[in-house]
């Protein structure tokens, strides 16, 4: 059994405008992938694309007019969809932790960072304060926090990005997660800092046999931290396998595209670029919502793509799946 | 190139339809209760302000003095009042002063406080601390003891009025706008504008004043209901508007006197008419940020 | 060789604290200079001045000392009503279009509004001048009477672009044009500035964060760190052979979308001084790998590499100590 299992998750924002029609924004559409216990999974995709709009539909972190219209998620045997609000809680920031962007606006700025680590132990697993002490040292330590000790009663404020994110990081390891989900944890952060975040979030998921989904649109992120990738687009996910598999052969036009604007690929004034505007999630055309930037579309795209596996382990949901010239 | 499927297929869900609206009130008020009142209320104190002349029975000024204190009836529907005049037609009539007062007033209100609260908040130093101390030093007294103070001296008519009020609450919408440039100011877009060449008077009047003016907008409602009250309490207090003119404050003062004596309906039926429009206005004013909270849009 | 456009001298900035008394370093006697039709990238991370720099050279922000000469002409002092006109010739694109863009005026009334301000055109004649703008930047003539929440963030910045080209200036600064857009737009909008360059040969100065993206669009590349220049070098110079140990490590730091690209990590220890109070010497002896005590007193000069425009201020290039021994990570 897998650690995490999404089938069919469907995620919707339906809300009534001014003019007292209802508007549906079609945000999630289809999502399923698993994660196996140890693994790091990396969404990646454009802004709109509904990489953190899954995470929080797993974690019942959804804010009213977001609704999960169907879908099941099975975390560790445990029916999320299912389970009470409470236990839900119970559940998050325990067996599930987060690590958000912006780190600085995470944090209480009122409480110590020891203090913001101690609660969220105490809230979970309870027992001696002083377990709980003991353990936020043990957590600061993990994640190269120096000085610890004298660290330990600083304010929010005084923290630089990269160690505000540190002390996020310490805070979801607390609890000794089973999953944690990092949505664009460096984003923000300079890229000598960024190095250095994702080296630890990369040794502690080893360390601690965690899983990990790291959420982010920078595909160089992906390539260098993750087992397997899921592309996503549209509110599905398009792609889904191996990194080094879809990384070589990629099968979606749509991960295509997107390998061949990063900056080691792009040529500047020559190549295909994508072209056109990003998918209007209240409007989306019928069937594969690329086709109306995608050259290859023809007739066939107006109805779903099918899910066509193309290696191992490698799904693609074209029509064209391993059909496409390279 | 990506022209190569016909848009034909494409679900057509946002086609345009015709502006309703009734939908669009229908809207609103699933959107904001609060907001749908304080637009109906308005909206019927509206209506009686401007056909006042066909929904009233009788004159609202001619006196009959046969029937003085009268109670309710079906003939003088809120009884009349110690003249003999026809309490429902003055009570109608009244919403003429209501409007007729608040409007100018805040409008003049605006116009000294918002161009004062956008100069004072994009040039900040200086300039900024003494206009906005001189209007703090207006804040400090108690409004209606100023506006008592300064329409006894110069003088008792319905524009004396109508001019304090909007002077005394210039200060109000000149602090909301400053506050709005002070976050505007260093925004991108002022940036931006005065990197493009733009001088400072296009700056203030072109770009940051049609984007500080929304919580302007609000305030408007609510320092409406305000004017309303205060001038309808000066009225009251005996400065500023007179009996026998048909103002709720007037009325309600001359009601009082009966109220001892058990005609209470000569001040209850202004009395409720003012505490309505001041109700009124301020569900609007406080109903608007419902429109921007996406919240209450949601449907479940 | 013609007259640059641009030159900046000894440029520094300071800013006050807040009420400490003490002041923030944020530009250190920096120098530059932009031929006309050059496109000079400037990188650095945050605290890097970078910004900065870009809006002292417009004037956006008063320059502490030093001294800016833009097309012959010493601007550093000039009251404000003599910049105006200039602007006309020197403007500037934002990072953030969203923000960017007053969200009360049509995208025709802000494309036409550096027209308006600067050229004596007839309303016609503006008119037209705006839908070929639109054109110039791909975007479609029906955008024009829409306001910018209907456009998305690449057809936003492309307003922003055809706003600063309205009047064919002289030199156009880019404050990170990219960095905020997502990866297939970012990819058309460098596209279309390339473009723009070809067809107007105005001087560009692009700044950003990422060497990757300034890499594909400059002649010429600054490293800044700490508000200084530690490099400077033509950009295939500087990716082929970074001679300064921050440049170095800021190349190492850069992920490619490649799970089989090995590499070579030079991992910096700690993150970057508060510019209140600088580091002695060269500012980044803290965090260098290879600093040797002279670092901490001596503050290196510009020394040259190699035949090419490529210079590094680093103490040890003389004795080829500026080299970091690779380290294999994972």
């Amino acid at each position: 059994m897998s650690l995490l299992e999404v089938e069919n998750l469907r995620t919707h924002f339906i809300s009534r405008d001014i003019d007292n029609q209802i508007r549906v924004a079609e945000a999630l559409n289809d999502v399923s992938f698993t994660l196996e216990a140890g693994k790091v999974l990396g969404f990646v995709g454009e802004t709109g694309a509904g990489k953190s709009l899954t995470a929080q539909s797993i974690c019942g972190l959804l804010r009213p007019p977001a609704k999960v219209i169907c879908g099941r998620v099975t975390f560790d045997g445990h029916d999320l969809t299912a389970m009470p609000a409470d236990d839900l809680n119970a559940l998050r920031g325990a067996e599930i932790a987060m690590v958000v962007q912006n780190p600085r606006t995470s944090l209480d700025p009122l409480t110590r960072i020891v203090d913001q680590l101690v609660r969220i132990h105490q809230a979970h697993a309870g027992g001696p304060l002083a377990a709980s002490r003991t353990r936020a040292m043990e957590m600061m330590e993990a994640v190269g926090i120096p000085d610890p000790k004298n660290r330990a009663n600083a304010w929010p404020h005084e923290l630089s990005g990269g160690m505000a994110q540190r002390v996020l990081i310490a805070m979801a390891l607390m609890n000794n997660p089973k999953l944690l989900i990092a949505d664009e944890p460096t984003t923000g952060l300079d890229v000598t800092v960024q190095a250095q975040i994702l080296d630890l979030l990369k040794h502690l998921t080893e360390r601690f046999g965690m899983a990990m989904i790291i959420i982010t649109h920078d595909l160089g992120i992906v390539a260098h931290y993750s087992d397997e990738i899921a592309v996503m687009f549209a509110g599905t996910i398009v792609e889904a396998g191996p990194v080094s598999e879809v990384f070589e052969a990629p099968g979606h036009p749509y991960t295509r595209s997107l390998i061949a604007a990063t900056p080691e690929r792009l040529k500047v004034g020559g190549g295909a670029k994508l072209g056109g505007q990003p998918p209007d999630l209240y409007n989306l055309p019928s069937g594969c919502a690329l086709r109306t930037r995608c050259v290859f579309a023809s007739d066939v795209c107006a109805t779903p793509p099918p899910r066509t596996r193309v290696g191992p382990d490698h799904d693609v949901n074209c029509h064209f799946a391993g059909d496409l010239p390279s | 190139m990506a022209e190569t499927v016909g848009d034909e297929f494409k679900r057509d869900r946002a086609a345009a339809r015709p502006f309703s609206l009734k939908n669009r009130f229908i809207g609103i008020a699933r959107v904001s209760p609060t907001l749908a009142s304080g637009v109906i209320i308005i909206l019927a104190f509206g209506f009686m302000a401007v056909f006042a002349h066909w929904l009233m029975p009788h004159d609202p000024v001619s006196a009959y003095p046969e029937r003085v204190l009268k109670p309710p009836s079906a003939e003088h529907w809120f009884g009349t009042d110690g003249n003999g005049m026809d309490v429902f037609s003055r009570v109608i009539y009244g919403a003429k002063f209501g409007f007729g007062i608040a409007i100018p007033a805040v409008i003049l209100a605006v116009a000294i406080g918002v161009p004062v609260g956008l100069v004072a908040g994009y040039r900040g130093g200086l300039l900024d601390e003494v206009l906005m101390r001189f209007f703090d030093g207006l804040r400090v007294f108690p409004s209606i003891i100023l506006a008592l103070a300064v329409v006894a001296a110069t003088g008792q008519s319905l524009l004396n009025v109508v001019l304090v009020l909007g002077f005394l609450d210039s200060p109000v919408f000149a602090r909301v706008v400053r506050s709005e440039v002070l976050s505007l100011r260093s925004s991108v877009f002022v940036e931006s504008a005065k990197a493009a060449g733009n001088p400072t008077w296009r700056i203030l009047f072109i770009h940051l004043l049609p984007n500080a003016i929304q919580g302007a907008t609000a305030q408007a409602a609510v320092r409406a209901a305000w004017a309303v009250r205060i001038s309808a309490t000066l009225a009251f207090l005996g400065v500023g508007i007179q009996a026998p003119t048909p103002e709720w404050g007037a009325m309600i003062r001359q009601g009082a006197e009966f109220m001892v004596t058990g005609q209470w309906w000569v001040g209850i039926f202004p009395g409720i008419a003012l505490i309505f429009l001041v109700f009124g206005l301020n569900l609007f004013g406080d109903g608007l940020q419902d429109l921007m909270d996406p919240r209450r849009r949601a449907v479940n | 060789m013609t007259a640059p456009v641009l030159t900046v001298e000894k440029l520094v900035k300071r800013f006050p604290a807040g009420r400490s008394g003490l002041f923030v370093n944020a530009v250190n006697s920096v120098d530059l200079s932009i031929a006309p039709g050059e496109t000079l990238g400037m990188v650095g991370e945050s605290g890097s001045g970078k910004s900065t720099i870009g809006r002292a050279i417009l004037r956006l922000t008063e320059p502490t000392e030093g001294k800016i000469t833009f097309d012959g002409r010493d601007i550093t002092r000039i009251p404000d009503r003599e910049i105006r006109p200039l602007r006309r010739d020197m403007q500037m694109v934002f990072q953030d279009p969203w923000s960017a863009l007053n969200p009360r005026m049509r995208i025709g009334d802000l494309i036409a509004e550096t027209m308006k301000l600067h050229l004596d055109l007839s309303k016609t004649e503006r008119e037209n001048r705006t839908v070929r703008l639109a054109e110039r930047v791909h975007l479609r003539p029906e955008y024009l009477r829409r306001y910018s929440s209907d456009l998305s963030g690449g057809q936003l910045q492309r307003v922003c672009i055809a706003r600063a080209i309205a009047t064919n200036p002289k030199l156009i600064v880019l404050d990170e044009p990219t960095s905020s857009l997502d990866l297939s737009v970012r990819a058309e909008i460098l596209d279309l500035l390339a473009e723009i360059r070809e067809q107007s040969r105005a001087a560009m100065l692009f700044i950003s964060h990422d060497l990757g993206t300034v890499r594909l669009i400059s002649d010429r590349i600054v490293v800044l760190y700490l508000g200084a220049v530690v490099e400077t070098a033509p950009g295939e110079a500087l990716f082929a052979d970074p001679a300064h140990p921050y440049s170095q490590s800021l190349l190492s730091a850069h992920l490619p979308a490649d799970p089989e690209a090995k590499l070579s990590r030079h991992l910096l220890v700690g993150e970057i001084p508060s510019p209140i109070n600088l580091p002695s010497g060269c500012t980044f002896h803290t965090r260098c790998p290879v600093a040797i005590g002279a670092c901490r007193n001596e503050v290196p000069g510009a020394e040259r590499i190699g035949d090419a425009e490529h210079y590094a201020n680093c103490l040890r290039i003389a004795e080829g100590g500026n080299r970091i021994k690779p380290t294999e990570a994972a």
